[in-house]
């Protein structure tokens, strides 16, 4: 089996994922696309780990490390989507821009 | 034999992943998630690595998604069409992301073009379940206390402020 | 307290370059020299010299700054520090050009002097007309220093040497010789007040009246006469160089007598007559003899004793009444009550008028004799400048007697005309004349005062004979008739109790308002220039550097959407042209 086959497929699912990312509006798509980017690298350790064969198992080790990570990150990433959801009564990532500072948040910060 | 079953698995997370990212409906995204991710566990028993793909397929297709579903009831996600799915940026995303999609795999094509993975062993659990506990038992350990973190964080991130008495 | 021990510096060292003046005398005339400095070619030393030019003036110097310091101590309470600090200095520049043998450092003592002489004129800074002045009399003397500093060079760069001891050797150039006197003349044009920059001196006189004293009588204006008669080998050769001088003096010194007969200001009657007799001085000089010389020294002298006495009576005045305006005089004396309550200050301004005016038996006339004699001695000879000199010196003599007994008789004697009346003077307010002003008060003042008036008064009669009697009497008869034939029309218009004044003259042949037109205007509107220059063209560049990094900020700040998503999109688009970036220029 060539190796750029899983790496070509690892590379779509990247791509794909940061599309989502970038251009879903909802925040809960967002963050399927994240899992989407890790299942991406995921792929590259297994295929990596199928090419090399050093005996340790180093890729599936990682990758599984990876899935736990994946776990953690998306129950954060869910509390946040909630807290978000709570704050403003929706998800949409678009319409929160509470990041924003406008003249009079500047001010504040300056007093 | 792995090749063909690698191809079908990977065409199946390829077109799973694509109505992800596109689908007007939230909760079908959700769906073609399970089955993108799912695919991917096939992949991964493709290339002989039967833990991680089981691993994937509880953790990922039996948490995560199922997580995932919650987070929508709770948030009131409708289930009819979307009338505006995307971002105004979409365009511009999706001309980010295929340049970049263009860029890895050149990149990737150019330097393992012609290298080929050989027949792997059958049956890596044991290996991995070695690695883990000899080789990898420090970042093992560490990754439990960052779990344990995670899960304080999310505790502490869902709780209801208490209301400020003067 | 600060004052007390600048009081005490200032005497003393008045009376040091007193000391010092009588030690010097009759001592073999030495030269001391001093390490110098140098660029290129021009190479000049640090020296002094002693001789008797030197021993003169520092004893007219001397005895003027101390009787002006002894003068001050009762005249002047307000910032009397720094008053007499000044006048200090004045004295130590005026020594510095006596007895400096190098043209530098004449030229330091002498741009001192300029400094000194603007900070003391602007001494009451809260008037108005005092710090015009000051920065008339600082801009009109730069204007001239400039040419000194020029003539410095060229007369110093064409004899190879800049001691003036060495100066009238070397050769040089005609062209050299004439261009760098000339150039040194501008700047003892400037000094002295000579015409055409001889409208300082007159608007100096908000000044306090001792420092008018010091710088009329012994420094700055006489620093100019001081200055030819030193390079008077070097002015005697080029012979362009003392036509000019000659033509300056004698206009000069009718133009400044004219203007002083319509005066109707006790000092700046002086001052106009400063001027008239720095030209006669210049015109002395100007016949390039031995006599000239001597004649123009001796009256340096001679005013220096009776102008000084002048000023510091003009300053009892000023003390006494507050003003020295004839209009506010007249109303004091119309009972004839100022020459009554002031005796001393009423005797010794008449002997120092006398003096002025040239009456037998006084200083003025001995000096002024000695400068007619030798422009006659010189027009025997066949000179035309001879003939020019003695006919303008005439004249001015007849002025002379003219505003000096105009002067006199209008402030200190009550008009028989006009039984009392203010008279001529009075202008606009004819209800000041209802009420009679407080006499009781006016008095002459302290010894302190009167001691310098004394003294001087006396230096105006003795220092006529200093010189030893050598009268020509057809001289001596000429200009007193002269002087009488000035004064009778002076006494018989103040019998009438008229004093018409050409408005020609009032305007003082309007030398101000010529200037202002062809200076003044021209160099505000150079400035507006510049400030348009500076606020529209440079300024322009610095205001748009500002806006454009506004705007810049602005545009900038669109990017600041608050939206995770776009800071998502632009780093990740970051990362792409990276990425593209590092492959070209990796390839």
């Amino acid at each position: 089996m060539p190796l750029v086959l899983p790496l070509l497929l690892a590379v779509a699912l990247f791509c794909l994922g940061v599309y989502g990312v970038l251009a879903r509006r909802n925040a809960i798509t967002m963050l399927m696309s994240f899992e989407l980017m890790l299942n991406a690298v995921n792929l590259n350790l297994i295929a990596f780990d199928a090419w090399r064969l050093d005996g340790l198992a180093t890729g599936q080790t990682l990758a599984i490390f990876v899935i736990t990570l994946a776990a953690a990150e998306i129950g954060l990433g869910l509390a946040i989507v909630l807290l978000l959801f709570r704050g403003h009564g929706h998800v949409d990532a678009d319409a929160a821009r509470d990041l924003l500072e406008t003249a009079d948040t500047a001010k504040e910060i300056d007093r | 034999m792995t090749t063909a079953l690698f191809a079908v698995a990977g065409a199946v997370a390829l077109f799973a992943s694509i109505l992800v990212v596109t689908s007007r409906r939230i909760v079908h995204a959700a769906l073609w998630l399970v089955v993108a991710l799912g695919a991917v566990a096939g992949c991964f028993g493709a290339l002989h690595a039967e833990l991680v793909a089981l691993v994937q397929i509880l953790v990922y297709v039996g948490a995560i998604v199922v997580l995932v579903l919650f987070a929508l009831m709770l948030t009131k996600a409708p289930t009819n069409p979307l009338p505006a799915l995307t971002t105004r940026r979409s365009p511009f995303a999706a001309v980010v992301a295929g340049v970049l999609a263009i860029l890895l795999g050149t990149g990737v094509v150019i330097a393992f073009g012609n290298e080929k993975i050989g027949p792997v062993p059958d049956g890596s659990a044991e290996a991995v379940g070695t690695a883990v506990f000899r080789t990898w038992v420090l970042p093992f350990e560490v990754l439990s206390v960052l779990l344990l973190a995670a899960l304080i964080g999310a505790i502490v991130l869902s709780q209801r402020a208490p209301k400020k008495e003067d | 307290m600060i004052a007390t021990t600048w009081r005490v510096v200032g005497v003393g060292f008045s009376v040091l370059v007193i000391l010092s003046a009588i030690l010097l005398y009759g001592v073999e005339p030495q030269v001391t020299s001093f390490p110098g400095t140098g660029v290129g070619a021009a190479y000049w030393t640090f020296d002094v010299r002693t001789d008797d030019l030197t021993v003169l003036l520092l004893a007219v110097v001397g005895v003027v700054s101390a009787c002006v310091q002894v003068y001050s101590i009762a005249y002047l309470h307000e910032r009397a520090a720094s008053y007499t600090a000044l006048v200090t200095l004045f004295t130590a520049a005026m020594v510095t050009v006596v007895i400096a043998d190098s043209l530098f450092l004449l030229l330091i003592g002498w741009e001192v002097m300029g400094a000194c002489s603007y900070l003391l004129i602007s001494h009451y800074w809260e008037r108005r007309d005092a710090r015009s002045g000051a920065m008339k009399a600082f801009l009109i003397t730069r204007l001239g220093d400039v040419g000194f500093l020029f003539g410095i060079f060229v007369l110093g760069l064409g004899y190879g040497t800049f001691r003036i001891s060495e100066l009238g050797a070397g050769d040089i150039s005609p062209a050299a010789l004439t261009t760098g006197t000339i150039l040194l003349l501008v700047g003892v044009v400037g000094k002295s007040a000579q015409v055409p920059l001889q409208t300082w001196l007159p608007d100096a006189m908000p000044g306090p009246s001792p420092v008018s004293a010091l710088i009329h009588a012994a420094t700055m204006v006489a620093a100019g006469v001081f200055l030819i008669a030193r390079l008077y080998d070097v002015f005697v050769a080029a012979e362009t160089t003392l036509t000019v001088l000659a033509v300056v003096a004698c206009v000069t010194m009718l133009f400044a007598a004219l203007c002083a007969a319509a005066a109707v200001e006790v000092k700046r009657v002086l001052a106009w007559s400063t001027v008239s007799q720095l030209a006669i001085m210049f015109a002395g000089l100007s016949l390039g003899t031995a006599d000239g010389r001597h004649a123009a020294l001796f009256h340096l002298v001679t005013h220096a004793a009776f102008k000084g006495l002048l000023f510091l009576c003009a300053g009892v005045l000023l003390h006494q009444v507050g003003s020295a305006a004839f209009v506010v005089l007249r109303r004091y004396t119309r009972r004839g009550t100022l020459r009554k309550a002031m005796p001393v200050t009423f005797v010794t301004m008449t002997i120092g008028l006398a003096a002025l005016a040239g009456v037998p038996g006084f200083a003025g006339f001995f000096s002024k004799d000695s400068v007619v004699e030798a422009a006659w001695h010189h027009a025997r000879d066949g000179s035309t400048v001879g003939w020019f000199v003695l006919v303008s010196v005439c004249l001015t003599a007849v002025l002379t007697a003219f505003y000096c007994v105009r002067l006199w008789l209008w402030i200190f004697f009550r008009t028989p005309a006009l039984a009392g009346a203010l008279g001529a003077f009075e202008d606009d307010d004819a209800m000041a004349d209802a009420e009679d002003p407080d006499f009781s008060k006016l008095r002459d003042g302290s010894w302190l005062m009167r001691g310098p008036l004394v003294l001087l008064a006396i230096g105006a009669i003795v220092l006529g004979y200093a010189d030893g009697l050598h009268l020509s009497w057809a001289i001596a008869g000429l200009t007193t008739v002269l002087a009488v034939l000035g004064a009778l029309p002076a006494y018989s218009l103040w019998r009438r109790g008229a004093d018409p004044r050409p408005v020609v003259l009032e305007h003082e042949f309007g030398a101000d308002a010529a200037y202002g037109k062809a200076v003044v205007v021209p160099v505000r509107w150079f400035a507006k220039l510049a400030v348009l220059g500076d606020r529209d063209v440079i300024g322009a560049y610095v205001r748009a550097a500002g806006r454009t990094g506004t705007l810049a900020s602005q545009g900038f700040r669109l990017l600041q959407t608050g939206n995770v998503q776009t800071y998502l999109t632009f780093a990740v688009a970051g990362v792409v042209a990276l990425a593209i970036l590092a492959g070209v220029i990796g390839a």
